[in-house]
């Protein structure tokens, strides 16, 4: 205890010569730790946001979802026996202008029919501020009644309830009505309010209290949906979302047989009410209805997910920050103990032990540490507070205002034991320098490394960084490869450098004296070639990595489709208007790979009769089971189909239900042929038995179900059809008015359109990577300038001499521009080289497709490194060249 | 008649410290022939180096006029005083100022690669070998002993053929035997291209070599003595 005081002590006097030599290896600490901060903190915001509005965007405390039919009368009046209950009906709509009686502009939209008792939770913002009640009512009172409307839109049509009939046997579960209906048919009946974002009266060129119609039913729009509470918990949207009432819902004549409706069923608890009962009970009373149920605690898993998987990449961008910065920090210690040899060597000779040494110089380097974490920390909060603050209301979700000590916590603990792994090693060749050396000219340390003790304590320190980042991962192997790829980027850049030294070195002399002068300063010892090649080449790697994934991607999206994707989507044809559909489409002459398939949703429950929940299934192939799925069924072996194990069922089959099952699922899943999977439809489960397994490319664009079933049972149940058809580019247009005009209840999505709202979206991702791999670019930066300023000593010198002996400035200019070019472009090489690398790693293994280098990156990559180093290298030698030769030889 | 190497009229050099302006030099007015072998004595802080410095084209006097190898440098920029440095003017200093990165050959080619001359290495080799240290030509300057390291300097200092050579304590650094060998080959060389020697110095015995003794105290010169033929 009594050396821990003394080395405090003895610290403390050494600290009097303060920060000088401290400046990069404190910057690259807190620019680290304040990254991991505001990341973390943000995060935090976001996440208990979502956590504490959960029961707002779910839209009540648990949701009841259903895909094709709303609960029956039964379901409908369980759930309603444990509390309050509203009902929202989702679907993909189209909705048309209208001016002056005729159809104009019309937009895919995604359309939400809502009871009176919407929303259990939280409220909807409307421009102007309107109550919804009256923005959505109708000419009359029916909003009121939307209910009772849409029950008996659903008990309307003979011919669903025979099908329904047919396929359920005696107890049906749901029934529809069966007339679709026409544009050309005037929309009739008073005309009720709707709800529309901003975007669609953009996009339909209309204004407020403009005229919209939506299958047959005509609506004015009363306000501009601003906030919509439960937005969050729907998924990906393919068009601005519109709200109208159930009552309104039901005259559109849009809830129609097999339609890709969801019906979700909201249910406010009351005080003390348990979710975990309401589930158990709902599952035991109904085992077969093949619902889901969602609560608040996990309202938007696929936000929550999202943001967790974010969070854990910028932490991880903030940790490869410090890594980098580390290495700038372990120069600056290893410059600090060469400054402090002489007076290590000194306290030595006074009987100052090997440990005690150790410990005083660590307690500076610890303390430095700790402040720079404590203002990393400090900066990070009030950063992360304040984007809360100021930009808290126009984030799409809710966040918290507070200071969240955990991740701040977290970032302080990553600071300090980055700072104890980079800085224990030179500390610990400080602790060998012998005391003899005092008498000598040369005060050299006995070893060249420290002993082992000291070595694995770093180790340890280095350790702990990488098991906090695991721990607080939700993904242990994305931060498993981004950890891996960051050490190899480090090795073979390392690596690189010192080969790259090796192979100048052993250059013949060049002729010129410039590029002579500028290959000998990057091979000298000291030289600052290592330190820029690994710190700057990290983060130009990480930047060429994101930027030919983002390309690669964007290729994928952009590039590969057009050739084999269709122009169009077609969804919910109704079996009436099938024909009518096949010959419009005839109609136009370019039209080639049309094809019109049954379509049905429905859920995985039980794998080999084992429940899905319980199956063994890998996580690749894990999708598969959340959620409903969509199935066709086919007589004939579909076109193109390869299948790779079993064989197609006879065409005349009817015997029990027998499933094509796409192969990699079977992988996945551990099935193979003569398992049964069993299917949740309309309520009903229907048992298949799998007759063969077929290679399923989704990557085409083309028409593709994962689940083929026999036709004999599935085929009963309530279906519409799903088209799809290529066109060239001058029959889009007209085609996606023949459609729209005649079949208005049919959803048309147009695959360009999806592309570009998917390219936008990817471009906006892409974005936010690329400006958060420039933290790592900015840690390199430090680096560099740390790396330039630690020699800037010797060239002083070197210039100082050189223009004794006659070299103008600008002679002494090129041979450091030169010597700063190359090292960058050598850095933007390796570096382009280290993240093509890991970028073809991660587009074959988790993209499954081949990288597309982008020149622009290269170019963008190897010029950033050369200007970087060049602009930063020069702006600090600069003191160099301006030097007055007088005057530095006089401190020669 | 050749014009005079080195003329310094009423030269004062103000530099500013901690403690307030110092005035180094106090109105040197001075003029070296060419050819001329002049040693400059006085004790530390008289402003020898000081003086060296302007003289050299290193320094800027506070006042008063400097010519150096018939060039008016009193006003004349950076780049271009180090032009003239490279064409017409050697110096050699007392703790070498090689650079580390080079070898000895390539120390003592560069001001002639920096005047773009293309027989630089064949010349430089040629200078090595008037130094005798040709054997170490591919030797960097910490595989070479004080002693020949000051050679080098030497060998780059002449290599030029400059006017005049300028040298700061050329033996300082060096032990007795040592620094008597460079001394020699100082003179030699000096004497064999009829350059003319600018030595600062504090050992009597070096600058006795001297044709001209210049004794400066607390900067302004003391003395100005020429040697009788031996």
């Amino acid at each position: 205890m009594s050396s821990l005081a003394l080395a405090a002590r003895l610290a403390r006097r050494e600290l009097r010569s303060g920060l000088s030599g401290f400046r990069i290896f404190f910057a690259s600490l807190v620019l680290g730790v304040a990254v991991i901060a505001i990341v973390g903190s943000l995060a935090d915001a976001l996440l208990s946001g979502l956590a504490d509005n959960g029961r707002i965007l779910l839209g009540g405390d648990v949701a009841i979802n259903l895909v094709h039919r709303p609960l029956t009368p039964a379901e409908r009046a369980f759930v309603q026996s444990h509390g309050r209950i509203s009902q929202v009906i989702s679907m993909r709509a189209m909705a048309y202008a209208f001016h002056n009686g005729q159809a104009g502009a019309r937009q895919l939209i995604e359309l939400k029919g809502v009871d009176p008792a919407y929303p259990l939770y939280g409220s909807v913002g409307l421009a102007p501020e309107l109550s919804l009640a009256s923005a959505l009512a109708c000419g009359g009172n029916e909003f009121a009644r939307g209910g009772a409307e849409t029950q008996r839109a659903h008990t309307d049509g003979a011919l669903a309830r025979e099908r329904a009939q047919e396929f359920h046997g005696s107890s049906p579960v749901a029934v529809f009505p069966s007339a679709p209906p026409r544009l050309r048919v005037p929309g009739v009946g008073p005309t009720c309010g709707a709800v529309v974002e901003q975007t669609l009266l953009d996009r339909l060129h209309l204004a407020r209290g403009g005229l919209l119609r939506i299958g047959k039913q005509n609506f004015r729009v009363a306000a501009v949906l601003t906030d919509e509470p439960d937005r969050l918990s729907g998924g990906f949207s393919l068009g601005p979302h519109v709200i109208i009432s159930t009552a309104a819902l039901a005259r559109t004549g849009l809830i129609t047989i097999g339609s890709l409706i969801d019906y979700s069923t909201r249910l406010r608890l009351p005080a003390g009410g348990s979710i975990a009962a309401f589930r158990r009970d709902a599952n035991a009373r109904f085992p077969n209805a093949g619902w889901q149920i969602r609560d608040r605690d996990h309202a938007a898993p696929g936000t929550d997910r999202f943001i967790r998987q974010i969070g854990v990449f910028l932490t991880l961008v903030g940790l490869t920050a410090l890594a980098i910065g580390g290495v700038g920090a372990g120069q600056a210690v290893r410059a600090f103990v060469d400054r402090k040899r002489e007076a290590i060597a000194t306290l030595k000779a006074l009987g100052a032990n090997g440990s005690l040494v150790f410990l005083i110089f660590f307690m500076q380097v610890m303390a430095i540490a700790a402040l720079a974490s404590v203002i990393g920390v400090g900066t990070g909060a009030a950063i992360a507070f304040l984007v809360v603050q100021l930009y808290g209301a126009e984030l799409p979700l809710p966040a918290h205002l507070a200071v969240f000590p955990a991740p701040l916590s977290l970032a302080f603990a990553f600071g300090m034991l980055s700072a104890a792994a980079f800085s224990i090693p030179p500390l610990a060749r400080a602790r060998e320098i012998a005391p003899a050396g005092l008498f000598r000219d040369l005060v050299a340390p006995t070893r060249r490394r420290g002993r082992l003790p000291y070595r694995a304590a770093a180790a340890l320190a280095g350790l702990l960084v990488l098991a906090l980042a695991l721990a607080v991962s939700p993904s242990l192997v994305f931060s498993l490869w981004f950890i891996a790829c960051a050490i190899g980027g480090v090795v073979a850049l390392s690596l690189a450098a010192a080969g790259l030294r090796l192979v100048l070195r052993r250059l013949p002399p060049l002729a010129r004296p410039a590029p002579r002068l500028a290959l000998a300063n990057m091979t000298r010892p000291g030289s600052a070639t290592e330190a820029v090649v690994v710190a700057l080449g990290l983060g130009l790697s990480l930047l060429a990595a994101v930027t030919i994934l983002d390309r690669t991607i964007s290729a994928e999206v952009n590039g590969s489709l057009p050739g084999t994707a269709p122009s169009f989507y077609f969804i919910d044809i109704q079996p009436a208007d099938a024909h009518a559909f096949d010959r419009t489409i005839a109609r136009f002459a370019s039209a080639r790979d049309y094809r019109r398939t049954p379509m049905i949703r429905g859920r995985i429950v039980a794998l080999n009769g084992v429940p899905a929940a319980r199956a063994k299934v890998a996580r690749d192939a894990r999708w598969a089971l959340n959620g409903d799925r969509g199935i066709t069924y086919a007589a004939q072996e579909p076109a193109n189909t390869q299948i790779t194990v079993g064989r197609w069922w006879p065409a005349k089959y009817r015997g029990p239900t027998l499933v094509s099952l796409d192969a990699d699922l079977a992988r996945g899943m551990e099935l193979k042929l003569g398992d049964t999977i069993t299917l949740n439809v309309l309520g009903r489960n229907i048992e298949g038995r799998i007759a063969n397994l077929r290679d399923v490319d989704f990557s085409t664009g083309r028409q593709n179900f994962v689940m083929i079933l026999s036709p004999g049972i599935i085929d009963k149940a309530p279906h519409s059809f799903l088209a799809t058809v290529r066109t060239a580019p001058r029959d889009e247009e007209p085609m996606y008015r023949a459609i729209t005009d005649r079949f208005p209840s049919v959803t048309t999505v147009r695959v360009k359109d999806v592309i570009a709202e998917l390219d936008t979206l990817l471009e906006k991702l892409a974005l936010g990577v690329r400006a958060a791999s420039l933290v790592t670019i900015l840690a390199g930066l430090l680096v560099l300038a740390g790396a330039i300023s630690a020699g800037l000593r010797t060239r002083l010198y070197d210039s100082t001499v050189m223009k004794v002996i006659g070299a103008t400035r600008l002679q002494i200019l090129r041979v450091y521009a030169l010597e700063y070019a190359i090292v960058g472009a050598v850095t933007g090489a390796l570096a382009l080289g280290a993240g093509a690398a890991t970028a073809t790693l991660v587009s074959h293994r988790v993209f499954d497709l081949p990288p597309v280098i982008d020149w622009r990156a290269v170019g963008l990559i190897i010029g950033g490194g050369v200007t970087l180093t060049l602009v930063m290298g020069l702006a600090i030698t600069w003191t160099a060249l301006a030097a007055r030769p007088a005057k530095q030889l006089r401190n020669l | 008649m050749p014009p005079p190497a080195i003329i310094l009229d009423d030269v004062h050099l103000t530099l500013s410290g901690g403690a307030g302006p110092v005035n180094v030099l106090r109105g040197i007015s001075l003029s070296v022939a060419a050819g001329e072998s002049v040693a400059l004595l006085g004790p530390s802080g008289s402003g020898k180096s000081s003086l060296l410095m302007i003289a050299a084209g290193l320094e800027t006097a506070t006042s008063g006029r400097v010519n150096l190898a018939g060039t008016d440098i009193t006003n004349l920029g950076e780049d271009a005083l180090a032009r003239l440095r490279r064409d017409r003017v050697g110096i050699v200093f007392q703790s070498f100022h090689l650079i580390a990165t080079m070898t000895a050959l390539e120390n003592v080619a560069l001001p002639l690669e920096l005047a773009g001359d293309g027989r630089a290495f064949a010349r430089a080799r040629e200078t090595l070998d008037a130094v005798g240290l040709l054997p170490r030509d591919a030797h960097y300057p910490g595989q070479l002993s004080g002693g020949e390291q000051q050679r080098v300097a030497l060998a780059r200092a002449m290599v030029a053929d400059p006017c005049v050579l300028f040298a700061d304590e050329p033996t300082g650094n060096l032990d007795a035997g040592t620094g008597a060998l460079v001394a020699d080959l100082l003179f030699a060389l000096a004497a064999r291209a009829g350059t003319t020697l600018f030595l600062v110095t504090h050992e009597e015995t070096l600058a006795r070599r001297c044709a001209r003794v210049l004794r400066l105290k607390d900067g302004t010169i003391a003395g100005d003595a020429r040697a009788t033929a031996a």
